[in-house]
This record gives structure tokens, C-alpha cells and sequence, in this order.
């Protein structure tokens, strides 16, 4: 086989395999009883309100899941992000860590996740056609070279974001939602000094283990906690006064 | 002369812990002064077997409290002693701190650097600077000697110089039970230098140091003597007969001799060194088991205590924790202590938020107090019962168990909110959030997983370019094969050559839609036969031709046709139209065979 065949054939590879891989890896759906469906469309200005609701009522671990839940539908509004900032500052100022700095995005390039993995997949698309014509019509070699660019970068782009995607599905981001979590060893584990976060800080979820679920923080694994002392960020619809009738 | 010794004043003090014991330490904060970290040695100077403390507390302004452990060191055993903990919550602050206490015990001689001991939270850092232990024999246990005191030198004959004596108040107790062992050192002459002690073996005993050596002056049998005494406070962990060691002190003492003639005017006494090693007697002790049947709750806590217990405050918002401090205080050995349990009814949750143990051992036997604190969360507004918290201990001297109970506290939960509670009061000048939105929308997914669509329009994009790519490259390669280009130039032929011959002959220019056809017929052989022929006369073409591969059939064919052409080309163009579109019809024909075969 010449060496363009074997590069035709690893992008036909490759184009059948994105959608596949794309289904299985970012993870199958399986309903579980009395769980909302994940990938079911939730309202910002639900969650916005219940989250300045919970601001108001002092819960800041309540309204840093829901404002953070409002801006992965509306990331550049003004009033979202102004409330999810007071609530994170909250958060910080009773637990009195200065170990983080937040910047807040600019709203002029903030996507949601929905538009993100949208405008890859036109990038790549308009990638494609302008490639593919310039490639059939033997338009000049810097034409096919700029389409073939734009189709690489909607596709890596649109593979950054399965990466995130996949790191979502298997530890899912979440907030911790009661004043004080204290995070422990599991049973068999050797004792030591409990980390205590605090309402409002934000971690992602590792195994679960009965009633308990492991907390990673920056990527390790730092112990083990109570599920009902902490909200996932992608089920805070679940939590809302709407839905919870 | 006479006396000289005398005139010194008696003062010593030995290194053995305490306040007065030489130590190095270091603390340092980081720079924004959320975090400090502050590492204690006592003593940094030590002999080879004996312990040296190292204590680091750690202060953090917030939830997290990052661990320190010592690295190894070498020729070092180090043993973690225990952990304290302590956590506040003050205007709404937290700030929490740890006490952990190592063992240092070196086995050899030398000079041992512990190095800077890094904590961090976030992006602070603190750390401290690399401690120093020196390990020698020479300078451990040191102190300055004890002086001899006034008149030593007039005691009576037989009296000894300097004596060594172990003594411990009570020889027979029960397990647990506080026993204060003395190692005093007597002396009336001159000490020089330091004194090194090597402590008694005291195994099956728990041991406690009291404090810095003491010094005073006490008079035996009508001899004053300088004494220094190092009180221990031992606590046996098992029954039955055990053995304190002998314990040794080695120091110098300064003898004088005085000159044969004491009448000479030139005679001064001379002070000779010498040195001594003192051992004292082993003491046995026996130790009885603890009575039968104790009450519930019992831990072991044996010794005189008292329970004290202390909640935060009558009120408490929901969500906030209610903190409930138990102390436990008295004498006996305090560092032993279990936490009593502490329980509370009406509260959501519960943590321990931290346990200190504070130890004195200025007096004369060891006595200090244990906290544990408590935290209790209440999610609802209600009353939160701090239950009643019991201790039991051994009482020795009374020789029987006793136990005592707190009142139980009760603690009112007032709803939780925001512009009342500490937590979450906004500081003035504080940005205020902005107003809730009173229409829906926008709506969106909150998984992060590739909608269908985007998932589609990619792998479609890809096949897509794919296929174009594909197709590109196979017509380019099929562009680069001459067979290719000869029947696409055959076509062309047929196509144009031949269409505008159709045309001559339609426009009555049969003689040149003959010339027309003729030409076209020789490239079209040309093509077939992958030969040059343009121009060449006939005879010549057809050597060519056959030098190619033409069968004579097929040249007799093309020979046939070129004649039927020029017979046209030369004639009227009135009476050969007919004749012209059958030519013309039939050298297309031949062509279009030029291209079968070729296609073949």
C-alpha cells in the first residue's frame, strides 16, 4: 500500500471511529431510578434564581452548585457570573483559604459546552468542504492546505472536548453543599487526620463506596465523604424548586 | 588558703527538659500570614540513647490543615509521640492548629541537622530552618555543676564527699498509678564542669520528665550539703514487680591538697581534678492490678481528676457548628487519656474538631488537663441536647473507681440566615447580588457529553474530506498514465476534429472536411500506435506503423481510408457531400477502434 492509501485509510479509520468512539467513551447513558436524566435540558434562570435565592439565605454551598450549574447554560451572563463570584467569595471568606485565585472569564469568548462541541464540529465541517473542493477542483495547494487545517483544528478541538467530557463522566465536578464535610479515610483504611472542606469549595467525585464517595481535589485523591454532603454539579436541576415539585 | 573551695558558690543546673533545658527552635509564617509553622527542640544537646523532643505546631487560618512528618534521619530513631488538635471558629473565622510531638533518639555521636520542615496550603508556603541536635557524650545531661558549700571542708570524719541516691515516694502502688522517682545528687566539694547522667532503665513504666533538675541546699546527719535533684514522674504498664534501674552520674570534682608545711609562707594548696562516676541502687517496685468490676465508661485513667464540660453558647444558627469542649483535668498521667464520648440529641451531623492534651511539670507531681472538642451541625431551627458526658477513673489513694457526669447542655437553633448569621454576612462595601430573573431561559444541557448532531457533523466532515482527498488522487495518478492520455486524445478527436469535419461538410466544403478528416486520421493512428506520424508520407507512415505493431490488415484499413479522403479532397465539392459524410463517418468509426483497442 502506497502512502496515501495508508493515509486515506487512517482518516476513514478515523471517521468512522470518531462517532463510535464518541458514544462509548464519553460514556452510555444508563438511567438510573429516580435520576434525572443527565443529558435533559435544564432552565439558567431556574437555577440562577435558586442559586440567588440559597445566596440570600446564607447557603453558600447550595448556591455555588447552582450558579455553577446556571453558567454551563449561560456562561457569559453578567448576572450569573456576578452572583457565582459573590458565592465563591463567600464560600472562601468562611473557610478563610486564599489558596485560589479566580479570575473571571470574559464573556465575550465563554461558551457553553453545548456550543462549544457545536462550533468544532462546523470548524471541522467548513474545514472539510474547502479541503475536499480545493482537493477536486485543483484549486491552488494553499486553499487545500488552509482547509485541512481548519478540519484538523475543529477535530482536535472537538477531541479536547470528549477528553473533558470522559474526565466529567468518570469524576464528576460537584460542590459541597453542608457547612462543614469531613473527609476521612474509608473504613479499612489506616486512620488519620480528617481534611474538613467547606460549604460551597469545589471537588470532583471519584468511586463510591455505600454512602461514601471518594474526593479528589486537583487530580488526587484525598479521602472519602458523605454523598448527601455534596451536590453534583451537572444534577443541581434535579434540586431546583421546579423540579422538586 | 584554707577553705578556698568554699568561697564558690554552689549552682548547677542540668539539662534534663523542662523550661530551663538549652533548645533551638524556629517558626516561620508565610507571607500572607494565613499559615506558620514552628518546629521546638529540646534539649539540642544530647547523649547517644537519651531522647530529644521535637515539637511542631502548625497554624492554619482556614479549613485546611496540611500534615509535616521528619524525613528520616540518619542514625536517628524517630517515634511520632502524638497529635493534637485544635480548631476555632471565631466571627465566623476558622483557623485550626497541631501539635505533634516526636521522639528523637540518636544512637551515635555527631552532629544531627533536621532539616527545614515544608508545609503549604494553596500558594502559601511556610517553613522552618534546619534544627541542629548535637549527640555527645560530653555534652549531654550537662549542667553546671553543683558548688561545694561553705564549711564542706569541717565535716565530720567518715562523711561522704559527694553521694548519689534514687528514691521514689511509695513502693507499692497499682497500675497506672503516678510514682515520682528522685535522682538527687549530694555534694560539699567542687564540681567541675558539667555533670553527665545516664538515665536508669525504667522498663515497664511509662515516663514523664518534671521539669528542669532542681537545686537546693539540705543538711544530712549535720552536714550541709549542695543538692541537685531530677524528678520523673513514672506510670507502670504492667503488674506485678518491676525494677528501676541504677542510674549513673559522672562528673569531675576539684580536689585540694594541702602542702606538708602549713607554715610556709610559699605553701599553696594545689587543686588537683578527678573524676568521679557515681551509681546508684536499683529500687523495686510493686504494682497491683486495678480492683475488679469497673463502672462502665472506664478507660484506664487512673490518678485524681475532674470533668468539666463548656458548649459554645444557648444559641446557634442552622448550618453552623455548635462546638462542645469536655476537659478533663487533675493528676495522673493525662497524656493517656481516652476522649470521653460526647453526644448530642437533635443535631444533623458531628464531627470531633480537634483534642489538646496541656501538661505542667512545674510541681512536684505531673498534673495537666485533656480537651476534646466536639462540633454538632444542625440542619433544622430546634433545640440541639448536648447529652450528659461521663468519666470514670481509679482513684488510688481512695482506692476505689469514680466517675462523674456533666449536665447536659441544651442549645437553641435559630433558622439560618444570611443578613443575620456571621458566616455568611456580607462585609460593607461587599458587592451585592444581582436580582433574580423573572423570565425562563435560556435552556441547555448540564452534561458535558457531545450532542448527536455535533457527533454526526464531525464524522461526516471527515468522510467527506476523505472521499475528496481520495477521489483527487486517483484522478491525478489516472492523468499520469500516457494509455489515459492517448484515448482522451482520441476523444478529442472524435469530439472536435471529426464534429467540425460534419460541420465542413454540412457547409458544402466537402474537399475541406476531407483534409479535416485526413489529419485527424493520422493523429489518430499516431495515438493508437504510440507513434509520431504527423507529416510523413504515406509509405513512410506505414513503416512506422508497422515498427509499432500494425497489422497489416490494419494498415490496409487506414490505406483504404486515406485514399477515399483524398479522392474527396480533390474533387468538386458540388457532387461529393454524400461521399465526405460517409468518409467522415467511417474515419470516426476507425478512430472510435483506435480507442476500443486502446481501452482493452
Amino acid at each position: 500500500m502506497t502512502g496515501s492509501g495508508r493515509l486515506l485509510l487512517a482518516i476513514a479509520v478515523l471517521a468512522v471511529a470518531v462517532p463510535v468512539v464518541a458514544a462509548g467513551w464519553a460514556g452510555a447513558k444508563v438511567p438510573v431510578a429516580g435520576q434525572v436524566p443527565t443529558d435533559a435540558r435544564a432552565d439558567a434562570a431556574a437555577l440562577y434564581n435558586a442559586g440567588t435565592d440559597a445566596l440570600s439565605r446564607g447557603d453558600t454551598g447550595r448556591a455555588v452548585a447552582f450558579l455553577l450549574a446556571a453558567q454551563r447554560i449561560d456562561p457569559r451572563a453578567r448576572d450569573i457570573r456576578a452572583n457565582l463570584a459573590i458565592a465563591q467569595a463567600r464560600a472562601e471568606d468562611v473557610q478563610g483559604t486564599t489558596e485560589r485565585e479566580r479570575v473571571t472569564p470574559s464573556p465575550g469568548i465563554v461558551l457553553s459546552p453545548e456550543e462549544a462541541w457545536w462550533i468544532a464540529a462546523l470548524i471541522a465541517l467548513a474545514g472539510a468542504l474547502v479541503g475536499g473542493l480545493a482537493a477536486l477542483r485543483r484549486a491552488g495547494r494553499g486553499l487545500f492546505v488552509f482547509g485541512t487545517a481548519a478540519l484538523a483544528v475543529g477535530v482536535l478541538l472537538w477531541g479536547s472536548l470528549l477528553l473533558r467530557a470522559r474526565e466529567e463522566r468518570r469524576h464528576p465536578e460537584a460542590v459541597v453543599v453542608v457547612p462543614v464535610l469531613e473527609v476521612g479515610p474509608a473504613p479499612d483504611e489506616q486512620p488519620r487526620s480528617p481534611y474538613l472542606l467547606g460549604g460551597g469549595e469545589e471537588v470532583r467525585l471519584g468511586r463510591t463506596r455505600g454512602d461514601l464517595v471518594e474526593i479528589r481535589v486537583s487530580g488526587n485523591a484525598i479521602g472519602w465523604a458523605r454523598r448527601s454532603g455534596l451536590w453534583r454539579v451537572a444534577d443541581a436541576a434535579r434540586y431546583t424548586p421546579t423540579e422538586s415539585r | 588558703m584554707i577553705g578556698r573551695t568554699a568561697v564558690i558558690a554552689f549552682a548547677f543546673a542540668v539539662s534534663v527538659g523542662g523550661v530551663a533545658t538549652p533548645r533551638a527552635s524556629w517558626c516561620g509564617v508565610s507571607p500572607s500570614g494565613s499559615l506558620s509553622i514552628e518546629a521546638t527542640l529540646q534539649p539540642d544537646h544530647v547523649a547517644p540513647g537519651e531522647q530529644a523532643t521535637l515539637t511542631v505546631q502548625i497554624r492554619s487560618a482556614g479549613l485546611n490543615l496540611p500534615d509535616v512528618g521528619v524525613p528520616p534521619l540518619q542514625n536517628v530513631t524517630v517515634q511520632r509521640a502524638g497529635t493534637a488538635q485544635n480548631f476555632s471558629m471565631v466571627q465566623g473565622r476558622v483557623e485550626r492548629t497541631s501539635t505533634t510531638v516526636y521522639r528523637l533518639i540518636p544512637r551515635t555521636e555527631g552532629i544531627v541537622t533536621i532539616p527545614p520542615l515544608r508545609v503549604s496550603v494553596g500558594r502559601d508556603h511556610a517553613e522552618t530552618a534546619p534544627l541542629t541536635l548535637t549527640v555527645s557524650r560530653a555534652s549531654a545531661s550537662r549542667g553546671t555543676a553543683p558548688r561545694p558549700l561553705r564549711g564542706g571542708a569541717n565535716a565530720p570524719a567518715g562523711t561522704p564527699e559527694v553521694f548519689v541516691k534514687a528514691t521514689v515516694d511509695r513502693s507499692r502502688v497499682y497500675w497506672n498509678q503516678q510514682i515520682v522517682l528522685s535522682l538527687r545528687l549530694y555534694s560539699r566539694v567542687d564540681i567541675i564542669g558539667d555533670v553527665d547522667w545516664k538515665a536508669p532503665s525504667m522498663t515497664g513504666f511509662w515516663t514523664e520528665g518534671l521539669g528542669p533538675p532542681r537545686q537546693r541546699r539540705v543538711t544530712l546527719n549535720g552536714v550541709e550539703y549542695g543538692m541537685m535533684e531530677i524528678p520523673t514522674a513514672l506510670f507502670p504498664t504492667r503488674t506485678g514487680t518491676l525494677t528501676i534501674g541504677p542510674a549513673q552520674m559522672r562528673f569531675r570534682v576539684a580536689r585540694v591538697i594541702q602542702p606538708p608545711d602549713p607554715w610556709s609562707m610559699l605553701a599553696i594548696p594545689e587543686v588537683v581534678p578527678q573524676d568521679m562516676a557515681l551509681t546508684s541502687d536499683p529500687i523495686t517496685i510493686t504494682v497491683d492490678p486495678l480492683p475488679a468490676r469497673p463502672p462502665p465508661g472506664f478507660q484506664g485513667a487512673v490518678g485524681d481528676f475532674t470533668l468539666a464540660l463548656h458548649v459554645d453558647g444557648p444559641t446557634a444558627r442552622a448550618g453552623e457548628p455548635i462546638l462542645a469542649r469536655a476537659t478533663i483535668r487533675g493528676t495522673g498521667n493525662v497524656s493517656t487519656i481516652r476522649d470521653p464520648e460526647i453526644r448530642a440529641a437533635g443535631a444533623a451531623r458531628q464531627y470531633v474538631a480537634g483534642s489538646a492534651t496541656r501538661i505542667d511539670r512545674s510541681g512536684d507531681r505531673l498534673i495537666g488537663e485533656r480537651e476534646t472538642d466536639v462540633a454538632f451541625v444542625a440542619d433544622d431551627p430546634g433545640v440541639v441536647v448536648i447529652l450528659p458526658v461521663r468519666f470514670a477513673w481509679f482513684d488510688p489513694e481512695g482506692r476505689r473507681y469514680r466517675s462523674q457526669s456533666s449536665d447536659s447542655a441544651k442549645v437553641q437553633v435559630l433558622p439560618g440566615n444570611l443578613t443575620e448569621s456571621k458566616a455568611g454576612r456580607p462585609s460593607p462595601g461587599a458587592p451585592m447580588p444581582a436580582a433574580p430573573r423573572r423570565a425562563q431561559g435560556p435552556s441547555g444541557r448540564l452534561t458535558l457529553d457531545p450532542p448527536i448532531g455535533s457527533t454526526a457533523l464531525v464524522g461526516f466532515s471527515v468522510l467527506a474530506y476523505a472521499a475528496a482527498v481520495a477521489t483527487a488522487r486517483a484522478r491525478r495518478r489516472l492523468h499520469r498514465d500516457p494509455r489515459f492520455v492517448r484515448m482522451q486524445s482520441l476523444d478529442t478527436l472524435i469530439a472536435r476534429d471529426l464534429a467540425r469535419a460534419n460541420s465542413l461538410v454540412a457547409q458544402k466544403k466537402p474537399a475541406r472536411a476531407a483534409v479535416l478528416a485526413e489529419n485527424a486520421l493520422h493523429a489518430g493512428a499516431g495515438y493508437r500506435f504510440d507513434v509520431d506520424v504527423a507529416g510523413l508520407p504515406r509509405v513512410e507512415m506505414f513503416g512506422k506503423l508497422r515498427a509499432h505493431g500494425a497489422q497489416e490488415r490494419q494498415i490496409a484499413a487506414l490505406e483504404s481510408l486515406l485514399e477515399a479522403l483524398e479522392g474527396i479532397a480533390y474533387a468538386p465539392p458540388e457532387t461529393r457531400s454524400a461521399d465526405a459524410r460517409q468518409a467522415i463517418r467511417a474515419v470516426s468509426a476507425e478512430i472510435g477502434r483506435y480507442r476500443r483497442d486502446l481501452a482493452r
